[in-house]
């Protein structure tokens, strides 16, 4: 499959079960907002080295919020629900706690809950308030700035990890103004988020290395310079490797997002120096999720050759 | 308007206990079993035939046509179904009630809505002590629920009151949510004294402040994200909390170890 200029290689990227929360953190400003969405979400890429996966949704407008300010979305994911519940009370209390004007809420109301205030509210040290509202129960939280207000708890969602697609480009220039173009689109997509710096990954990995204890490596098939000393994907114009790895709270949030960032980046074409889409996958045997670039761009923009 | 209707075939003589005639009773009977349906009535059990016409299907909706100070227990027990009186009730209304609907469209006697758990109570009209309050020799007042005073409240509405929402639209007597455990209660009129006693945690928003006890604490005027919060999720208090963003926040009643606070509007 060719779109404008650019091979869709015969591959999937192949993801893994996740169970994920969304919390809806809002401030006095937009601004403010989002400093605790970013503070919250960082040190988040990946389960691996950081506990879980996080990533700013989208920001919210005053209306859209329960307390009438501005807000953004936060989606957090982890390997197991266990998990889920260690890391977000702790990002809650050193990101969002302490940040000027913020609370925080429920942004998903069925499945397991996960504890918010349910667990923070004892930084109070005993002058915490609950006030239930209908079947919500929330908590204030008494601060230097003034008031703290969070909700009880969070429901949480079975999703799907690692969703990916790698953008082969001839220079770097060009793989990352692809890039930067797919994670303009697919940011817009609701339900997912990219985890990564700026939603992009330079270092996408294989699994396992040669040195004992290491669970992951660079993915030496992709790396250009190494083309010709490793068994290499990469044709002789690939000069660039840039990877994309989704969260979401679905497959088919995840599927949407892959087919409108590959979408973006057909968009750019040959012309802007891109050659070709692929994906990381693990020949099938790791996540039951499988992403067929194929045929999610099927009924895709551009040209099929 | 299809469901029960029940008017009175004259002024009664005696007091009359209607809390085994809920919705969720007379939904399941027929017109005849309902008529033969035995009521206290002044030491005496009647026919409820005997005291009122009745008329209509049963299908969950009970109307009461035409009030009375001596309809007593109106709705009390409650959990499910609409019951609307068209006028006054006497003491006891909706009191235990865990589900459904109660309208009346006057006043109510004492102890209305008395240590209800949910459901919601909307009342036109005053009602007299100890709304929402715990019943004699209970330790609980209103739990859950919603229950909505549309005029004045006698004295000790919302006596130990545990959770839900009573609004007061307008003055509420003496000892206003005294020993109150939790929940909120809103009061859009004037207050008497010795509201807030014993409290123990819970809200109480005013409109001024109101005469407290000693052991409330003037912590000052606030800026509370709790405000909006509040007026944008439950509508019953959206009116009065629309615009408040800043409040006055007086904690109490410290002599009982009470975290409890009165919100006045700033």
């Amino acid at each position: 499959m060719i779109l404008n200029g650019v091979e869709i290689r015969d591959t999937f990227a192949e993801a893994f079960p996740m169970v994920g929360t969304r919390l809806i953190v809002t401030a006095d400003t937009p601004e403010w907002a989002l400093i605790a969405g970013r503070t919250t979400t960082g040190f988040a890429t990946s389960v691996i080295g950081c506990g879980c996966e996080a990533g700013i949704e989208r920001t919210l407008a005053p209306e859209e919020t329960p307390d009438g300010r501005p807000g953004v979305s936060l989606l957090i994911f982890a390997m197991d629900f266990g998990s889920l519940k260690k890391v977000v009370p702790l990002r809650l209390g050193q990101c969002v706690l302490t940040c000027p004007t913020t609370a925080c809420y429920a942004g998903i109301d069925t499945g397991k809950r996960v504890p918010l205030a349910k667990t923070i509210r004892y930084f109070a040290d005993g002058h915490q308030i609950s006030k239930k509202i209908g079947d919500k129960r929330f908590w204030r939280l008494p601060v230097m700035e003034g008031e703290f207000v969070c909700d009880e708890d969070t429901g949480s969602v079975d999703g799907v990890g690692g969703g990916n697609f790698l953008i082969l480009a001839r220079s770097r220039g060009q793989a990352l103004k692809a890039a930067e173009a797919a994670v303009a689109a697919m940011v817009q997509v609701p339900g997912i988020i990219l985890p990564f710096p700026g939603g992009v990954v330079r270092s996408g990995s294989k699994v396992g290395s040669k040195y004992k204890g290491l669970f992951a490596s660079t993915n030496d098939a992709y790396c250009p310079t190494l083309r010709g000393t490793v068994p290499s994907q990469l044709p002789e114009e690939v000069g660039s490797v840039l990877e994309i790895v989704i969260d979401g709270v679905s497959f088919e949030a995840v599927a949407q997002a892959t087919k409108v960032g590959i979408t973006a980046v057909c968009a750019i074409g040959a012309e802007g120096g891109v050659v070709a889409i692929d994906a990381g996958n693990y020949g099938g045997n790791l996540g039951p999720f499988h992403f067929k670039l194929r045929e999610i761009m099927q009924d895709g923009a551009g040209e099929t050759a | 308007m299809t469901g029960v209707s029940l008017k009175p075939r004259a002024p009664f003589e005696a007091r009359v206990d209607l809390s085994n005639l809920t919705p969720e009773v007379t939904g399941p009977l027929s017109l005849r079993e309902l008529e033969h349906r035995e009521v206290p009535c002044g030491g005496r059990s009647l026919k409820l035939a005997e005291l009122f016409f009745v008329e209509g299907a049963p299908d969950g909706v009970l109307l009461v046509e035409i009030g009375d100070v001596r309809l007593d227990g109106v709705g009390a027990g409650m959990s499910k179904g609409e019951l609307i009186v068209d006028g006054t009730v006497g003491a006891f209304a909706g009191r235990g009630m865990s589900g459904g609907m109660l309208r009346i469209g006057g006043d109510a006697g004492d102890f209305l809505g008395a240590e209800m758990s949910g459901g919601r109570i909307e009342l036109a009209g005053n009602a007299g002590a100890q709304a929402g309050a715990a019943g004699s020799g209970s330790r609980r007042g209103l739990s859950g629920g919603v229950l909505r005073i549309g005029g004045h409240a006698g004295p000790r509405a919302a006596e130990r009151q545990r959770g839900g929402l009573i609004t007061i639209a307008g003055d509420a007597g003496e000892g206003l949510a005294t020993g109150m455990i939790a929940g909120t209660v809103s009061v859009g009129g004037a207050i008497g004294p010795l509201a807030g006693r014993g409290m123990k945690r819970g809200t109480i928003f005013v409109m001024t402040v109101p005469e407290l006890p000693a052991g409330f604490i003037d912590t000052g005027t606030h800026e509370l994200v709790m405000l909006p919060l509040l007026a944008r999720r439950v509508p019953e208090l959206s009116a009065m909390l629309g615009g408040w963003t800043h409040a006055r926040r007086i904690v109490g009643d410290t002599l009982m170890g009470g975290q409890g606070e009165v919100l006045a509007g700033a």
